[in-house]
């Protein structure tokens, strides 16, 4: 009703009112008149329901990114690939294939039976080390029985574990004997494996 | 600390089936000692320590593992890929051939190849093989006398063991260091003693357990017998030589001796027992 009012007023004043002025004015449609009332069209429309609908509606924005995100994370993480597993392309090449050699017939035979005696020396190895360990752990066994009769607080020291005993180091056999002062020369490298993160 | 005085009495079985002959050679039956006596019979404890300086350098092969291995290494080159340097070689030959042909058209060839100074595989394994020629390994063994008991440095290649030439008895005897037991102590710490008393030598060593690894019995003889203890029981603890300094030790009373040399050194019922725990393998 106040809006009627207002339209009919301002066509009333403006058909009476000097033109000039105000038709610099109207070339906008924001502007409709200067005598009028100053309601624009923002002011016009109706009231933002700013209350509700708003959070809501962010919320729900909020609740969508986080379903989205969730069924990207779901993706199992890609595997690091083992670089010992995978062969070569080099492999592959056909040119590569060696010929099989032709075996006369002595130098079959002179194979199969050295395994043989391969398989023969190497099962001898294990029964003498066998024998040696149960030999040695008998020993022990009967070495702790007669100080059992001993003396039983010392069979007792003698079975509880000795703790400074690990970690224990020792530098095996190579194939020359080590030099007497010797100075290791230090040594500067680039490190170059590939490093994968999940 | 128990003293051996109040402990049991063993049944008969265990006498005669443990028994050692005595040093001095009187064969002393023990059954008849044993049962009439109605406290247990004392032995006196010792402990000893059985010092090893393990191998330094690896064992040289013998004929069937050489044998086996030029095998392995024949086999395996069959069965493989050509590498790069093969293929390198089989191409030279093959342009080596083509050059040779009548209708060779040096054109035909690759940019590459075209009027250069081209060093050929084969070039490369003959340098190759002379810087071999030219190389000196460094000497396996210390330079030692093999025979020289004494140094710790002979047969790098074997485990040694420590021996100590002492006054027993009357007799001058080879044994493994040794000492006797104190109250108060582990028979460990007896042993690490042991192997601290020995005269001029300083060895680190490391022990490994407190749990024996063999034992000796022997009875004394007769005429000692009667001041108390009827003989004594050795227990032999392992140990591993880590460090020593290169220290001549006296060269009449200190042995480092290989597992078959022992029988050289030891009495034959010592020896029966010693060899059992010691592994030369």
């Amino acid at each position: 009703m106040a809006g009627i009012v207002c339209r009919i007023a301002s066509r009333v004043i403006s058909s009476q009112a000097a033109c000039s002025s105000v038709v610099a004015v109207r070339h906008s449609h924001w502007f409709t008149s200067v005598l009028s009332l100053k309601t624009s069209m923002p002011l016009r429309a109706e009231p933002k329901k700013k209350k509700k609908v708003d959070p809501r509606r962010e919320i729900m924005m909020k609740e969508r990114l986080k379903k989205k995100l969730k069924r990207l994370e779901k993706v199992p993480p890609e595997l690091i690939p083992i670089e010992d597993f995978i062969t070569p392309a080099k492999c592959f090449d056909e040119t590569r294939i060696r010929d099989a050699p032709k075996l006369c017939f002595e130098e079959s035979e002179r194979r199969a039976l050295l395994l043989k005696e391969w398989s023969r020396y190497k099962y001898s190895q294990h029964q003498t080390e066998m024998d040696t360990i149960n030999e040695a752990l008998e020993a022990q066994r009967q070495a702790l029985d007669e100080l059992k009769l001993e003396s039983e607080e010392l069979y007792k020291a003698a079975l509880s574990p000795d703790m400074d005993l690990f970690p224990f180091q020792h530098e095996g056999p190579s194939y020359t004997p080590p030099v007497t002062n010797y100075d290791a020369p230090e040594g500067k490298y680039n490190d170059v494996t590939r490093v994968y993160t999940q | 600390m128990a003293a051996p005085f109040n402990r049991v009495y063993r049944p008969l079985w265990r006498i005669i089936t443990t028994t050692t002959l005595n040093k001095v050679v009187r064969n002393v039956s023990s059954t008849r000692r044993q049962w009439s006596a109605g406290v247990a019979s004392p032995w006196a404890l010792h402990g000893a320590v059985c010092l090893q300086r393990l191998p330094v350098v690896s064992q040289d092969r013998s004929p069937i593992e050489e044998s086996f291995i030029e095998l392995m290494r024949q086999m395996e080159l069959e069965r493989s890929l050509l590498s790069d340097h093969e293929l390198r070689l089989l191409e030279d030959a093959a342009r080596m051939s083509r050059k040779q042909e009548e209708d060779y058209d040096s054109d035909e060839e690759e940019e590459d190849y075209r009027d250069k100074e081209i060093v050929t595989a084969q070039d490369l394994e003959d340098i190759w093989e002379q810087k071999l020629k030219q190389f000196q390994p460094a000497p396996r063994s210390q330079g030692v006398d093999e025979k020289d008991v004494s140094s710790s440095e002979r047969c790098l290649a074997e485990s040694l063991i420590l021996l100590v030439e002492k006054d027993v008895g009357s007799q001058k005897l080879w044994l493994l260091p040794q000492i006797q037991w104190q109250t108060g102590e582990t028979l460990r710490q007896t042993a690490e003693r042991a192997l601290a008393s020995l005269p001029g030598a300083d060895l680190k060593a490391t022990f490994l357990g407190n749990a024996p690894c063999g034992f000796y019995k022997y009875k004394y003889p007769k005429d000692i017998q009667k001041e108390g203890g009827v003989g004594a029981k050795v227990f032999f603890f392992k140990a591993v030589l880590s460090s020593h300094k290169h220290l001549p030790l006296e060269k009449k009373s200190f042995a480092w001796v290989k597992k078959d040399e022992l029988q050289d050194f030891l009495k034959p019922e010592y020896l029966k027992q010693v060899r059992r725990f010691i592994m030369a393998l």
